[in-house]
């Protein structure tokens, strides 16, 4: 049949380099904070749902109006969910016997579901992605979207338990939109947090119920409110451990849960550590899609030789 | 293998019935995505930021493939395991995955959002190796590959016994080139679909909020594994009960029965994996008297019915119960992806889906294509063998077996 030893070997190192750029294996590590990762702490006690940061928002961004008809005849920019114009939105959530605000972007997670999911690594903690990016950073772990790498196939919206990556339905070229944490207003001159990024939304909120910072001393802050008036609040800052980690963190009311202020439960562990734990471990570092062919190959070519002796010795007869 | 008939073109009008009915189905579902990249995959679709993959990858990807997935199963027991006598069975199987594996591969091209930035997808650097997807991606592109690769021989086959010379020539020269280089490509064909048809599962694995717990687990992508095979072999055989009414196609009912066996172990292993799993994570009290426990009961069902069934030897001896229990074996595997995509699926309050007819005219015009491209291809080339053509096919396989030994 003419195929050596040596072939079969050659075949296999092959489909080798073939699979080997298959994940690698091992049970990945937890992603920890970047000490200088920035983000946002909002206090849902503070907000009185003025909605001057969706304004902000969408000039910052340059985002059109989710425009709203109203019976009398007027227009209104009022979006009732993030959505591929809204980066941003304040929600209005009935607890108890009154309402409480809530802000809505993207959580900036310390080890985001989208960025697992990203196949080309378009959704990407500034500076870690695949594709080296010009003016990117690492360390402010704000969580980007590059254009030429994304091809739409809208997976992260499916990995995202916030819901928060969105898509242009009525665009025949559509893009994902999601809050940047306005890195594009950075300033470089600037000292600290504001030379990484600086959130419209920050800048404007008149009772400063969402603020902008080191992610670090937002967590203190976070804490030192609860500490200082642990009547007012309830005890857990949301987002310090939530799924990993996020970056943006929040704070409610004594008495009100995060899951009333539409925040989902998760434990500890990110989806993005489960998920690619349960997923690297059989490839056991490449090794076993290699190790799985070159053995197929062996006894399928061991098979198709025996059944081609047998069958001359049929025609023979 | 001598009792058997060897396979041979079916001929006949390439026109006949069903194939104009089929292509014009084609054409509205040309014409739905047509208008979809004008406007935009919203406005052909109810999809949503909550249910964003809608039908066309929870049906036309991971249904479609996981029907194509015969594939994979007659690859593993004809080649993997040696027995020769599934060896009819081959090509009918690998043509169905070549073209459900390519119908799925251009839904995707249909409903990715940005779809021209797919051309950097070979661009080896810029893979994000954590990314189940891109698994998925490009283990199916390259599966796409060798399931036409093997669909070759068919072809040359044809080749080597054709009328014109200068083809005929071809086929001669490179059907037995190409024989002794199968192993090769056959070995591919079972790691690749082992691969991605885990990783399909392995998808949700990331969804932990939204897949209901009773079918989030870590053991999604064994779960898919292993029903794509229960897929897999029904698939075949109600494709070779249906060549078998509309062509007269060769189904030798003892062959199919003994798969089937195959299956019915498939099936209860499939079984046992989930309620196994379920116990082991104390989820068992899950099921109770809501709409969730109907839905993963009737899933239940569908996989156990078909496992007695194949087991069962009045099953064995008819054609028609045999039949039924593959499509129930085929609808149970169809089932548990779509539950656990769309049915289980919950994004959040507020999202609902029904697919769209836009959608739905899509996913039925690509299964009408593929049923175009099948017929096509079994008429001008041996895939299939057809009872009472003895003494034509006789000829066909002297060639092929003299062009096989050599």
């Amino acid at each position: 049949m003419g195929i050596s030893r040596r072939d079969l070997l050659k075949g296999a190192a092959v489909a080798g380099a073939a699979v080997a750029v298959v994940p690698d294996a091992s049970a990945r590590d937890k992603k920890e904070v970047h000490p200088e990762a920035v983000g946002m702490l909002f206090d849902s006690t503070l907000c009185v749902g003025c909605r001057a940061c969706q304004s902000a928002c969408k000039e910052a961004n340059h985002l059109p109006p989710d425009a709203v008809q109203a019976a009398n005849g007027g227009v209104y920019d009022a979006p009732v969910d993030l959505n591929a114009t809204t980066k941003n939105v304040i929600k209005a959530l009935p607890v108890g016997d009154g309402v409480q605000f809530m802000k809505q972007q993207c959580m900036h997670c310390v080890d985001p579901s989208c960025v697992s999911a990203c196949m080309l690594g378009a959704l990407h903690k500034e500076g870690e992605g695949t594709r080296a990016i010009a003016g990117e950073k690492k360390g402010s772990g704000i969580v980007l979207w590059d254009k030429y790498t994304c091809v739409g196939c809208r997976y992260c919206q499916i990995a995202c338990a916030f819901n928060v990556p969105k898509f242009e339905w009525h665009e025949a070229f559509a893009s994902i939109v999601k809050c940047e944490l306005c890195s594009h207003r950075r300033d470089p001159k600037a000292k600290g947090a504001l030379a990484v990024a600086n959130p419209a939304c920050c800048e404007v909120c008149p009772r400063e119920a969402v603020i902008y910072g080191r992610r670090s001393e937002l967590l203190a802050e976070a804490k030192r409110r609860v500490a200082a008036d642990p009547r007012h609040y309830n005890p857990h800052v949301y987002g310090e451990k939530e799924g990993g980690g996020t970056q943006v963190l929040y704070l409610a009311a004594a008495g009100t849960t995060f899951e009333q202020l539409g925040l989902p439960a998760l434990g500890p562990e990110s989806a993005a550590h489960f998920s690619e734990s349960v997923s690297h471990a059989p490839y056991v570092h490449g090794f076993t899609p290699i190790a799985l062919y070159a053995g197929m190959a062996w006894v399928i070519r061991r098979n198709k030789r025996k059944e081609a002796i047998e069958r001359e010795k049929e025609e023979g007869r | 293998m001598s009792a058997h008939a060897h396979p041979r073109p079916v001929g006949g009008r390439l026109l006949a019935f069903p194939m104009l009915p089929l292509l014009a189905i084609f054409g509205v579902a040309a014409l739905v995505m047509a208008y979809r990249f004008v406007f935009g995959v919203g406005a052909v679709s109810n999809m949503t930021d909550g249910f964003t993959w809608g039908i066309w990858e929870p049906v036309n990807v991971i249904v479609f493939t996981g029907i194509g997935a015969g594939a994979f199963g007659v690859g593993i027991l004809c080649y993997l395991l040696n027995q020769g006598k599934y060896h009819g069975l081959v090509r009918p199987a690998v043509l169905v995955g070549a073209i459900c594996y390519t119908l799925g591969g251009s839904s995707i091209m249909v409903a990715l959002g940005r779809y021209w930035n797919a051309i950097v997808l070979p661009i080896v650097p810029w893979w994000n190796l954590s990314s189940v997807l891109l698994e998925v991606a490009i283990c199916v592109m390259a599966y796409i590959c060798v399931l036409w690769i093997e669909v070759l021989p068919a072809v040359l086959d044809g080749a080597a016994t054709s009328r014109w010379p200068r083809w005929q020539a071809f086929g001669r020269r490179w059907g037995p080139w190409l024989e002794r280089r199968m192993p090769y490509i056959i070995s591919l064909a079972i790691v690749l679909p082992t691969m991605h048809q885990s990783s399909l599962g392995g998808l949700l694995l990331l969804a932990e909020t939204k897949v209901h717990p009773l079918w989030h687990t870590a053991l999604l992508p064994t779960l898919f594994l292993v029903s794509c095979l229960t897929m897999g072999y029904g698939a075949v055989v109600v494709l070779v009960n249906v060549l078998r009414l509309g062509w007269n196609v060769q189904a030798d009912q003892k062959l199919l029965a003994n798969m089937s066996k195959v299956s019915a172990g498939l099936l209860f292993l499939y079984a046992l994996l989930r309620v196994g799993d379920l116990a082991m994570n104390g989820k068992l009290g899950l099921v109770g008297a809501d709409f969730f426990s109907l839905v993963f009961l009737v899933e239940m069902a569908l996989f156990l019915v078909p496992a007695v069934m194949f087991l069962m030897p009045s099953v064995h001896r008819s054609r028609g119960k045999l039949f039924a229990a593959a499509l129930l074996a085929l609808a149970a595997g169809s089932i548990y992806r779509i539950d656990a995509y769309i049915t289980v699926y919950r994004p959040g309050p507020g999202w609902d889906y029904f697919p769209s007819l836009g959608e739905l005219t899509v996913t039925v015009g690509m299964a009408a294509i593929g049923m175009v491209v099948f017929i096509l291809v079994s008429r001008l080339f041996p895939v299939v063998a057809v009872e009472g053509a003895r003494e034509h096919s006789t000829v066909v396989g002297g060639a092929m077996k003299a062009a096989a030994g050599r």
